[in-house]
């Protein structure tokens, strides 16, 4: 078994993040997890991704075309990243725009949101989310990381399931945070697939 | 994970760690009495780690001005009797290669580990040198681990090789092995007190002539020794898949990969599996070698086992097919990932690729290249720099950059940063342009790299009469590699008090008479500094001070003052300078007007500045979180 999971965004959004708490999950599941987190040069607002391994890997980075599953933080950051992903790759994308400075340096706007997720969606299955509303919503918009860790549950395509994930987060948070990122989670998984969802 | 977890002295236990924090770990478990460090990525979360748990661990811990110090210090630790641990970046080695290259001829008594982390594909370097070549150049042995459990365990080794022939060990990790996390199984943590004492042995450390000269004949016997060692140590393995045909020879991270790929395409392997790489293990690979027709040596950067499994080929008349980079299979550039392993091997073993990814056709998105933080104070900083040489209707003007945060000020929309070589280097190479050429010279340098090669370069300057203005950016911490205190800060690194060096007072004593201090965060002061620096006839130095925005931004969320930006619709003249001139990464241009994301600002409040925003458009938001 192998599952292959690339994270990505902005730096700051808790990226790295995610991916510790589906590794943490995994782990405390028996699953061989590895996991790569490189620094770029910025603290916070560059291009920032993780690649998650589970299963029988060695090495810390996804071959190109072997990811389950693409989890973006940020619209831009999912486009930059589809070289790397194979048509069987699930994309889930916060659907937050964070334009570069880049943009704005050459007055220029960023690009009309729906037509990505068309392009995107005529090539791959997607699910667009706006997670940043469902973090507000939890009560923090640093929770964005769980709401979609909460939405790549729910999609199925991780060898996890909910309860993995609360764990993870027990081992973590406490009091009012634990109870944000709960919420958090519990938005994420009935953001695409309404209704109840099954704990084991 | 909190910190603390990796103190625990049970072994049963697996903790998911990161390559450097099961470093961090290992160096409990070897017993070390005395660690240092210079920050430098990829090696900085080792000095994050221990800096945090050293005094509960009994460990002697600091990061040091430079990796010349941090390698000083703890060689006068090892030859005191106390097991040290020095660790820095692979150009960080360059720094320190001064005493490195002849502690190998005095030895030394405790074990010393000396760790240089190499960044192949330079995600945060200027260069990708591979430091394996220390391990030849100086005479000493190098250790290998590919992954956080062996860099954990080999550390452990390395000690202990050390300590067999009293010599430093070159442990050697890249970016792919001190940044990948898996789960590591711990073992015990050593708690030996050991008395120090310092005995001078009869002049062996002291390297004059007399005593270097015979120190060298009994360096060559050492590593004479050691290679017995090595053919037989337990870092290196062999391992077999499949009819086990084809032979590799891999070490590092290049495993990672080959076994991805060995794997992926069930490939009929034997893995010779290197960790203690120098002395070469020459007997085992001749053996190795025998039993294969074909050889093919994968390993990142420069071809090193190559050339010696080359040599052992030819001295022993082995005569086993060998293939690597020397004869063009493999890259020399950059790390490999599975994916270049597998093309190189397709193209040795002869099969084909099938395309793995996607391959559709979208247009690559704008550029997200590095930004300085929101609310960061060198945003204004050169800001100002750029407005005053504007003024001042300056031509040509050389801008010489330096190593830490500052450095991204080379991108757009400041592109002040003409060059950057090495630490320190800013403010030594103004001197050589302001000789040369006739150009105005601005340098700009961070208090921390200030400390750990500024000031030499600085006495330089003043000493020669040049002219140039230094803009020391003071953010009181070490930025880039995640903020780890530096001399110019009253704390140390395990937290308790520490003597403040001040900046301003070692540039007045070296003879600087010109010197402003000014805020960032007050463009108006700032400008006004700057520009009677850039007038001055000599050496003018603008230290411009204020706190690194996220060390502000901890103290502000605690304190609960945090506070944010908007922009006021009506009053906002759509000039675009915000954007377009200052261009925070919280600001943006949205349906035709200016937006700031209340949950990127920092409340810096620089925006709001006239010299800014000339509309004066930009004002506290009032919903205040
Ligand atoms: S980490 Fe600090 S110094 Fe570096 S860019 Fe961010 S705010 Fe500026
Ligand atoms: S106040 Fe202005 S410059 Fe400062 S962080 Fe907020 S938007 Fe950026």
């Amino acid at each position: 078994m192998q599952n292959n999971i690339i994270i990505t965004g902005v730096g700051g959004q808790g990226v790295i993040t995610a991916g510790t708490l589906i590794s943490d999950a995994a782990i405390a599941k028996g699953l061989k997890t590895v996991m790569s987190e490189i620094h770029g040069l910025a603290q916070r607002g560059g291009s920032v991704s993780v690649d998650v391994r589970l299963g029988n890997a060695y090495g810390p980075i996804i071959p190109e075309g072997e990811a389950d599953a693409l989890i973006a933080f940020e619209p831009m950051e999912a486009l930059r990243n589809l070289k790397r992903v194979g048509k069987k790759t699930i994309i889930i994308v916060s659907t937050e725009k964070l334009p570069p400075i880049s943009l704005g340096i050459r007055r220029m706007e960023y690009p009309d949101i729906n037509e990505m997720m068309e392009n995107m969606a005529e090539n791959f299955t997607i699910y667009p989310v706006d997670a940043k509303k469902l973090a507000m919503e939890a009560g923090n918009y640093r929770a964005l990381n769980v709401v979609l860790v909460g939405v790549a549950i729910s999609t199925g395509v991780l060898p996890l399931n909910v309860d993995d994930i609360i764990r993870a987060l027990e081992r973590r948070f406490s009091g009012k945070l634990m109870d944000i990122n709960m919420k958090a989670l519990q938005l994420g998984i009935q953001a695409i697939v309404p209704g109840h969802v099954e704990t084991h | 994970m909190k910190i603390e977890e990796l103190l625990v002295n049970e072994t049963n236990i697996e903790l998911f760690l990161l390559g450097n924090e099961a470093i961090a770990r290992g160096a409990l478990e070897a017993g070390v009495m005395a660690a240092t460090t210079y920050p430098g990525t990829p090696s900085s979360e080792v000095g994050d780690v221990l800096s945090g748990i050293s005094r509960k661990a009994g460990m002697y811990f600091e990061f040091s001005t430079n990796e010349k110090v941090a390698f000083e210090v703890a060689y006068a630790s090892a030859i005191s009797g106390l097991r040290s641990f020095v660790f820095m970046k692979h150009v960080g080695l360059n720094v320190a290669s001064d005493p490195f290259m002849s502690s190998a001829y005095t030895g030394i008594k405790a074990g010393l580990v000396v760790m240089t982390a190499d960044d192949p594909s330079m995600f945060s370097s200027q260069n990708e040198q591979d430091n394996r070549h220390y391990g030849e150049l100086a005479h000493v042995p190098v250790v290998e681990p590919s992954n956080p459990q062996e860099a954990k365990d080999f550390l452990i080794k390395a000690f202990e090789i050390s300590e067999l022939e009293r010599i430093p060990v070159l442990f050697r990790t890249t970016t792919r092995v001190s940044h990948m996390r898996e789960a590591v199984k711990l073992g015990p943590v050593k708690k030996e007190l050991f008395a120090s004492f310092f005995e001078p042995d009869s002049g062996r450390y002291m390297t004059l002539p007399s005593s270097a000269y015979g120190n060298k004949e009994k360096l060559i016997e050492k590593m004479k020794r050691l290679s017995p060692v090595s053919d037989k140590s337990d870092m290196n393995r062999i391992e077999r898949y499949g009819t086990g045909e084809i032979g590799f020879i891999t070490s590092g991270a290049a495993y990672n990969s080959l076994m991805d790929v060995i794997n992926m395409r069930k490939l009929d392997a034997t893995v010779l599996k290197l960790g203690f790489t120098y002395p070469f293990p020459e007997n085992l690979v001749a053996d190795f070698m025998k039993q294969h027709s074909k050889i093919i040596i994968v390993e990142e950067l420069d071809p090193i086992l190559e050339a010696r499994t080359r040599m052992v080929a030819q001295i022993k008349k082995i005569d086993s097919e060998i293939y690597g980079k020397l004869d063009g299979y493999f890259s020399m550039s950059h790390e490999y990932s599975p994916d270049t392993v597998e093309k190189s091997l397709s193209e040795i073993l002869g099969f084909n690729i099938t395309q793995h990814y996607a391959n559709v056709m979208i247009e690559e998105p704008a550029p997200r290249p590095p930004v300085l933080c929101p609310g960061c104070p060198h945003r204004a900083t050169f800001y100002a720099v750029k407005r005053a040489v504007r003024m001042l209707n300056l031509k040509n003007v050389i801008y010489s950059s330096d190593i830490g945060c500052y450095s991204l000020g080379t991108y757009e929309p400041f592109n002040e940063g003409d060059l950057i070589i090495s630490m320190g280097s800013s403010i030594g190479a103004a001197s050589g342009f302001a000789s040369a050429t006739s150009q105005p010279i601005i340098a700009f340098i961070g208090d921390s790299t200030f400390f750990h090669a500024g000031i030499p370069a600085l006495i330089n300057a003043v000493h020669n009469g040049e002219k140039m203005l230094i803009v020391v950016m003071d953010n009181r911490t070490t930025a880039m590699t995640g903020r780890q205190p530096n001399p110019g800060m009253p704390v140390k690194a395990s937290g308790e008090l520490a003597t403040e060096i001040s900046i301003e007072k070692i540039a007045r004593a070296i003879g600087v008479e010109h010197i402003s201090n000014v805020d960032p965060y007050d463009l108006a002061s700032t400008l006004q500094g700057i520009t009677a620096g850039l007038k001055y006839h000599g050496v003018s130095i603008v230290i411009a001070k204020r706190e690194c925005a996220i060390l502000r931004d901890q103290k502000m969320r605690k304190e609960k003052k945090w506070i944010t930006y908007n922009v006021d619709q009506e009053k906002c003249g759509k000039c675009m300078n915000c954007v377009e001139n200052f261009s925070c990464p919280a600001i943006s241009l949205q349906d035709g007007g200016i937006v700031i994301n209340p949950n990127l600002c920092d409340g810096c409040g620089v925006c709001a500045q006239v010299y800014v925003c000339p509309f004066r458009a930009i004002e506290v938001a009032n919903n205040a979180k």
